[in-house]
């Protein structure tokens, strides 16, 4: 009698199990289709632009934007290249960017430094009075500092945008820097300053080959955001030979508004640098991101 | 004295660039310079009358709100269901992610230009879509249509912020403790409970986080919407940013625009107080 329900038991148990696995499975499966499809959908926007960059204006009007290319032809991005004027607009973003880069994240490390390992009286405050430059919309100083550079003579040159990407800049390096020079011990500066040496020597020669990972996320950082930006050089430049990528790409827009498929050029093209970045510093941006939002 | 030396620079151009400035912008507000003559007038609180009794203000300030309010519920909620997800054992599970951050290193003038041809009337993929499954009853010209210009630029922007939300709770994820959603599951709770009662509890802080910043980019919203709309047709996806700029970079009131960027100022400083004082209660709980 019990080996028998026993059995019997044993046998439902097993469907049952059998059972699970297939609801398992199947959900599985559909989680995997459902994220392929989003994944998809969320690509096209993507997909369109870089179809349409290879187009002639014909297989435009014929098949609409969103068809496969007949060819592969760069005739799109020759064009925006050279009469488009896109080299000299990716001259003059390199021109902005990668000074305003270094140099914010050079200010950033000091100020980083100071409010980790040299503290003061009022040093908290003062590092959220810096913090908080983060949250402010750039559009409260956009009147006096269009009015500053035209007084000074800089309006229509790259060294606003300059100038004005390390300053504000300058709260996220100082966070992240001294967030992360919190975590190096104390016990090498002091052991560095038994040493004899002094807090310059200390900076150049001890903390900064240890900060080599957050110097890196701030790096990718950095440049995305002023490569990315569109609004200072709005502000501030006039002129077709002082324009950044991302303005040049607004000002080209209404130049080439029917041919799309130069358009796409250049949109990809602005994009080039940036996607670089984010594919092979994947790990360093996403960092970034987390510790810039989470811990301001 | 090294600190002096180190503190120098970073904080003279901080003082120059950004509080000197801002100062300037209050000052500026009680005038009406009009942005080429050097010389201009005091005119007292005239500018902030004007912008209390402009019904374009408050047509800026209402779609602001909506932005706000969109921007809030979209990313998180979008953000979550995706970080859920992956964050699950999913196979390839880097790749998606990869896929879904991408659109956060892309510039939102690039993205305003794509989203541009998305809705295009006549050959943009939202119309060809609806005429393909036979919704063609809905098809319309997106951007050129008061009724949806706001909304169609507000989804192409959270096409952007779902990502970065999905960053913030991935990262907030990986710090809840593995035991206890399985304690959950011991005591009898199904997916949904040890989700409701346990995980979205312990993502607070990243919840603030990501709220925070879609209230800041609700306010900061100006590149997108500049490149898709210019603010139009008629207003009607105007924002505090581009109200701001219009005034005072295109119509020249640059008093009357220092008015409306010192409401600006007015507006995220009592966000940022907020903020700071959620992330001071919750460093206080967690301690």
């Amino acid at each position: 009698m019990t080996n028998v329900s026993l059995a019997v038991g044993n046998a439902t148990l097993e469907r049952e199990r059998a059972r699970e696995q297939w609801r398992q499975r199947t959900a599985r499966a559909l989680l995997y289709i459902f994220l392929t499809a989003l994944v998809f959908v969320y690509s096209l926007p993507g997909l369109g632009v870089i179809l349409t960059s290879f187009k002639t204006n014909a297989e435009i009007s014929r098949g609409g934007l969103w068809s496969m290319p007949g060819e592969l032809r760069f005739t799109n991005y020759e064009e925006a290249w050279v009469e488009g004027n896109v080299h000299t607009y990716t001259v003059n973003s390199f021109l902005v960017t990668i000074p305003a880069t270094l140099f914010s994240i050079a200010l950033g490390v000091l100020t980083g430094y100071v409010f980790s390992k040299l503290p003061f009286r009022g040093s908290e405050a003062l590092f959220i009075f810096i913090v908080a430059g983060m949250f402010f919309p750039p559009q409260i100083v956009l009147i006096p500092l269009f009015r500053l550079f035209n007084t000074v003579g800089l309006y229509d040159t790259l060294w606003p945008m300059i100038i004005v990407h390390v300053a504000f800049g300058l709260p996220i390096c100082t966070l992240l820097m001294r967030n992360f020079f919190s975590t190096v011990p104390t016990a090498i500066r002091e052991a560095a300053i038994i040493d004899g040496a002094n807090e310059g020597q200390i900076l150049l020669l001890v903390m900064l080959p240890l900060s080599l990972p957050a110097l890196a996320v701030l790096a990718t950082l950095q440049f995305t955001w002023i490569w990315n930006d569109f609004l200072w050089p709005l502000i501030f430049t006039q002129s077709d030979n002082m324009r950044t990528i991302m303005v040049g790409l607004v000002t080209l827009r209404g130049q080439y508004s029917v041919a799309w498929g130069v358009q796409g050029a250049m949109a990809v093209i602005a994009s080039v640098p940036t996607l670089i970045i984010f594919i092979f510093f994947q790990r360093y941006f996403i960092r970034g991101l987390t510790l810039g939002a989470v811990k301001g | 004295m090294w600190t002096i030396g180190f503190l120098a620079i970073p904080l003279a151009l901080y003082l120059v660039i950004v509080v000197g400035p801002l100062l300037y912008s209050f000052f500026f507000s009680l005038t009406d310079w009009n942005g080429f003559s050097f010389d201009f007038n005091f005119v007292g609180l005239a500018n902030f009358q004007r912008v209390f009794s402009d019904p374009l203000f408050g047509n800026a300030i209402r779609n602001t709100v909506i932005w706000m309010i969109i921007a809030i519920l979209v990313p998180v909620t979008c953000g979550l269901g995706l970080a859920l997800i992956l964050h699950e054992r999913v196979r390839g599970a880097n790749i998606y992610k990869s896929l879904f951050y991408l659109p956060i290193c892309l510039s939102l003038a690039v993205i305003g230009q794509v989203w541009f041809w998305i809705y295009q009337p006549r050959w943009g993929l939202l119309n060809l879509t609806l005429n393909g499954i036979g919704l063609g009853d809905l098809t319309r010209a997106w951007l050129a249509d008061p009724d949806t210009a706001l909304l169609s630029v507000i989804v192409a922007w959270c096409w952007q912020q779902i990502g970065l939300g999905m960053v913030i709770f991935l990262a907030g994820l990986t710090s809840v403790p593995v035991e206890l959603t399985e304690a959950a599951q011991i005591d009898g709770a199904n997916y949904w409970q040890s989700l409701r009662h346990v995980v979205i509890p312990l993502l607070r802080p990243s919840t603030v986080v990501v709220v925070a910043l879609a209230v800041i980019n609700s306010l900061k919203s100006f590149d997108i919407v500049y490149i898709m709309t210019r603010g139009g047709p008629f207003n009607s996806s105007d924002t505090l940013a581009t109200f701001m700029y219009d005034e005072s970079f295109r119509k020249y009131y640059m008093g009357y625009g220092s008015a409306i960027s010192v409401v600006l100022f007015a507006i995220a400083l009592v966000v940022i107080a907020f903020y700071f004082r959620q992330v001071r209660a919750l460093e206080h709980l967690y301690d």
